[in-house]
């Protein structure tokens, strides 16, 4: 399988899509000796090629993070383009979107957009996993990553096996979809600096604690 | 009232939707302080998610451009809008921009919010907003209900509503004006 990956976090190469992607490409190696090509679309001056590797590609995936509740900017730059471009199309087309809010309700909305986009494409449409979460990845210990990871890399195998995403690990992503009542109930009981221990600990490593409620733009 | 119009129509010169835009605007100028926004003529850059204005300069995004004013203007604004012709079955990338770098005026502590997690606010008080969309030729009832449905999304992170999704082929600026002070 001709397979090419579009990374498009505006985090570049130091994005938590770049870190799942490996892990994907790392399954699907497993199975196939065919490499696939990835391209970051945060490198704008790379549109023209972009477009080309989408246009001669057979099967494309588009991994991002989601940003306020649909795809990045530069994302959407890309999809006009791809729309408005007179050149072919891949035969099909799929998505991994991410997200670091943990529960995949936040991502939904967004896929019933990605689907009818595919359609719009005319190719066919391969899927849209949802993970949420995924935000911290970079500084958590191996043990609360591994899973995440392993996920990634039998989505990967899966995919050059089938041409298809995993419907198990899929829905085990997927979940929650909305954070479970315990979880809600518990939530506001425990102190805040537990929840935002990953905000505080950088807040205080860049000297910018004292600011943090800072609203620089009220009038 | 205090209004914004952030207008991301991505054409540059005279166009259709960007007048129907400035027709809104005089309509609103009888009773209202009216700001426009023409991102097109703005130097505005796309958020690279570094996340300097959670955690090393609270509030302040890093890039120096335009988009300072767009932040001031919306968040003392009473009401906003969101306008853009529709491209791919989407508001535009350069609405989307600025979009994205609105996250400055929201704050990284997460809270539980119907039942999922949101970002907490920043700011005490958050402007309710409209969207205005120009249709494409083949726009259908699924697109417009998928665009609704993401800004509806969006207005519950920021801490705000959508008060109403009105299209330009359908409704006139005067019925935005009755919109806004009717909802």
């Amino acid at each position: 399988m001709r397979l090419t990956i579009f990374n498009g976090s505006p985090r570049n190469k130091k994005s938590n899509s770049k870190i799942l992607t490996e892990k994907f490409i790392e399954g699907f190696n497993e199975a196939s000796d065919d490499q696939p090509e990835v391209f970051y679309l945060a490198s704008a001056r790379n549109r023209e090629m972009h477009l080309k590797a989408f246009s001669e590609s057979e099967t494309c995936l588009i991994i991002f993070p989601l940003y306020t509740d649909s795809m990045p900017g530069i994302v959407k730059e890309f999809f006009e383009m791809i729309y408005l471009s007179d050149l072919p199309r891949p035969a099909r087309l799929g998505f991994i979107l991410q997200s670091g809010f943990a529960e995949s309700i936040h991502s939904v909305y967004l896929e019933r957009y990605l689907k009818k986009f595919t359609r719009r494409l005319k190719c066919e449409y391969i899927g849209t996993v949802i993970k949420g979460g995924v935000e911290g990845i970079q500084i958590m210990p191996p043990s609360m990553t591994r899973k995440l990871f392993k996920n990634f890399k039998a989505m990967g195998k899966y995919f050059a096996e089938t041409g298809q995403f995993s419907p198990e690990i899929m829905r085990e992503f997927a979940k929650p979809y909305k954070m479970p009542i315990l979880k809600q109930w518990l939530y506001p009981l425990l102190p805040s600096s537990l929840h935002n221990f990953y905000w505080n600990a950088n807040l205080k490593k860049n000297n910018a604690w004292e600011k943090r409620f800072d609203a620089p733009y009220k009038l | 009232m205090n209004i914004t119009i952030l207008n991301g129509d991505p054409e540059i010169g005279d166009t259709d939707f960007s007048r129907w835009i400035e027709k809104l605007a005089e309509s609103y100028e009888t009773d209202n302080n009216v700001k426009v926004f023409r991102l097109s003529d703005m130097q505005l850059h796309y958020c690279i998610g570094c996340w300097t204005c959670w955690w090393e300069t609270p509030g302040i995004c890093i890039h120096k451009d335009d988009a300072p004013e767009i932040f001031s203007a919306v968040i003392n604004a009473d009401f906003f809008i969101f306008a853009s012709p529709l491209i791919a079955g989407f508001t535009s990338a350069l609405l989307k921009k600025i979009t994205d770098r609105l996250i400055v005026l929201i704050h990284p502590y997460m809270i539980v919010k119907q039942g999922e997690s949101h970002h907490r606010k920043r700011y005490e008080n958050y402007p309710d907003f409209g969207l205005i969309i120009q249709k494409e030729a083949d726009t259908d009832e699924e697109d417009l209900q998928i665009v609704k449905d993401i800004y509806d999304r969006l207005s519950v992170n920021f801490h705000s509503k959508l008060r109403f999704m009105k299209l330009t082929d359908q409704h006139q600026p005067e019925d935005i004006v009755y919109a806004t002070h009717h909802f």
